[in-house]
């Protein structure tokens, strides 16, 4: 059986027959929220594929793009560094780090620079999101 | 509601026996266990004895620390105490708090005994609860009691009631720096990843904090579930876990939140927003600034995505076996998608 079919299988026994079988209010709730877990691991498991696709595909997008934007203007140093740091190492502690970088050095970007800049990541990451949300909602 | 071990009965009763040296003949009943909120546990029950010829009762609450407590770091019992008499004497009406203990040989951990105030707290979230305050609210008494409690909390002199232990916010954006600091170190003890859209919500509320120029006490949480009614009144204000002196539109944004009520216009579930607007003005002469609430709505999403990582923490490193804590894991892309929007992603 398929690791993810068996997961959403446990899921709805909990839910269906376990919980409803159990008299003590505590454990009912734990057995339900246990379903609840399983359901979800089983829709991000499930989804993993398709979105580690999509946010490879997206990742390439926005680090081409600004890093375009590092070599087309002048962005204060650190940013750059940022940028080049978040594109080689592609993990949210680098993306975070290069968004502080942009709000430290929001009045030497300016606000159109900065909005942009800004604004690229946050139309990679609502995509992100949305990818999240369909498991985690 | 679950009736408690008997272990716990038999030393709690132990305990109010040495506290209580002139009682005579003890005991305690209709003890119970309230399983609801993932901070303390609470026990409520009433004692009577006799003493000097006479029949006494006193019903109380007991909180305690069960050791693994979500906001555990931020507000422990003994500060909870320290606030609660700082209170008593005030006109806020909270429950009169009796004894705190720290040492664990007496009730495995540190627990605080306080006054069993009469009334109910019905769960705002279920189908029962959203009835009660639907009634309440048109019967319209508990409407201006909610509005006034608050507006009574935000009127204290808090430095003459010895809350400045609290910690003083400094002038202009201090109160809501101080916040976003707080909430970051709770995210950052949790050692897990921070999603960079939690990031750039945490650094836009560092670029726009507001400034503050009036502190008052501020509850933290205050909204329906957190207040005892009784007779359509709020009779005790509860949970004082996340009080803090700073912008008391801290509070107002909580009222004001839309993650506060169900299925209802109904602020709280329980006042309309224009009697809330009125009478809170009135009574404290702080006009109502929705821009500053605005930002402490974002303010509040930050916060909720660090008790949801903290929650998910506590079960992922074995300190609690509760699943309603491991399930929190899929809460903070929820939060942060409320957040996103509002940032205009």
């Amino acid at each position: 059986m398929d690791p993810v079919d068996l997961l959403e299988r446990i899921a709805a026994t909990l839910r269906h027959d376990v919980g409803p079988a159990v008299g003590a209010d505590y454990p009912r709730t734990q057995a339900y929220m246990a379903s609840v877990v399983l359901g979800k691991l089983a829709g991000e498991l499930r989804a993993q594929p398709a979105h580690s696709r999509a946010a490879t595909a997206e990742a390439d997008a926005l680090y081409a793009d600004l890093q375009a934007a590092a070599r087309a203007g002048e962005l204060p140093r650190a940013v750059v560094g940022a940028v080049e740091a978040a594109a080689r190492e592609r993990s949210d502690a680098h993306l975070g780090r290069l968004i502080e970088q942009l709000y430290a050095h929001r009045d030497a970007l300016g606000v159109v620079r900065f909005a942009a800049l800004l604004g690229r990541i946050r139309q990679a990451l609502k995509a992100r999101l949305a990818r999240e949300l369909e498991y985690s909602a | 509601m679950n009736a408690p071990a008997a272990d716990d009965t038999t030393r709690i009763r132990d305990y109010l026996a040495a506290r209580l040296p002139g009682a005579r003949d003890l005991s305690l009943a209709n003890m119970q266990q309230i399983a609801v909120g993932w901070s303390h546990e609470t026990f409520l029950f009433d004692a009577s004895w006799r003493e000097g010829g006479e029949t006494r009762a006193q019903g109380f609450c007991l909180r305690r620390d069960p050791g693994n407590a979500l906001l555990r770091e931020l507000s422990d019992l003994g500060e909870q105490f320290r606030v609660l008499e700082c209170l008593a004497p005030t006109p806020l009406p909270t429950p009169r708090p009796y004894w705190y203990e720290d040492d664990p040989a007496i009730l495995g951990r540190p627990f605080l005994v306080m006054e069993k105030v009469p009334g109910e707290c019905p769960n705002p979230w279920g189908r029962e609860g959203r009835a009660y305050y639907a009634a309440a609210a048109a019967r319209g008494v508990l409407p201006a009691s909610f509005t006034d409690a608050l507006a009574t909390m935000h009127s204290l002199d808090w430095r003459a009631a010895g809350l400045d232990f609290l910690g003083v916010p400094g002038p202009g954006r201090d109160f809501a720096l101080r916040e976003i600091a707080k909430w970051r170190n709770f995210i950052e003890a949790t050692g897990a990843a921070v999603h960079p859209i939690l990031t750039d919500l945490m650094c836009w509320l560092e670029a726009n904090a507001p400034a503050c120029d009036r502190l008052t006490l501020v509850h933290g949480a205050y909204r329906t579930g957190n207040v005892l009614i009784d007779d359509d009144r709020i009779s005790a204000v509860l949970d004082w876990e996340l009080q803090v002196i700073g912008d008391p539109m801290y509070d107002v944004a909580y009222v004001l939140s839309d993650l506060n009520r169900e299925g209802t216009e109904l602020l709280s579930n329980v006042v309309e927003r224009e009697t809330f607007f009125e009478r809170y003005e009135a009574a404290t002469g702080i006009a109502i600034d929705e821009d500053v609430c605005h930002y402490y709505h974002l303010l509040y999403a930050m916060r909720s995505a660090a008790f949801w990582m903290s929650a998910s923490d506590l079960y992922a490193r074995g300190a609690s076996a509760d699943l309603r804590l491991a399930r929190t894991a899929w809460s903070v892309p929820v939060v942060l998608e409320r957040a996103a929007r509002e940032l205009g992603y």
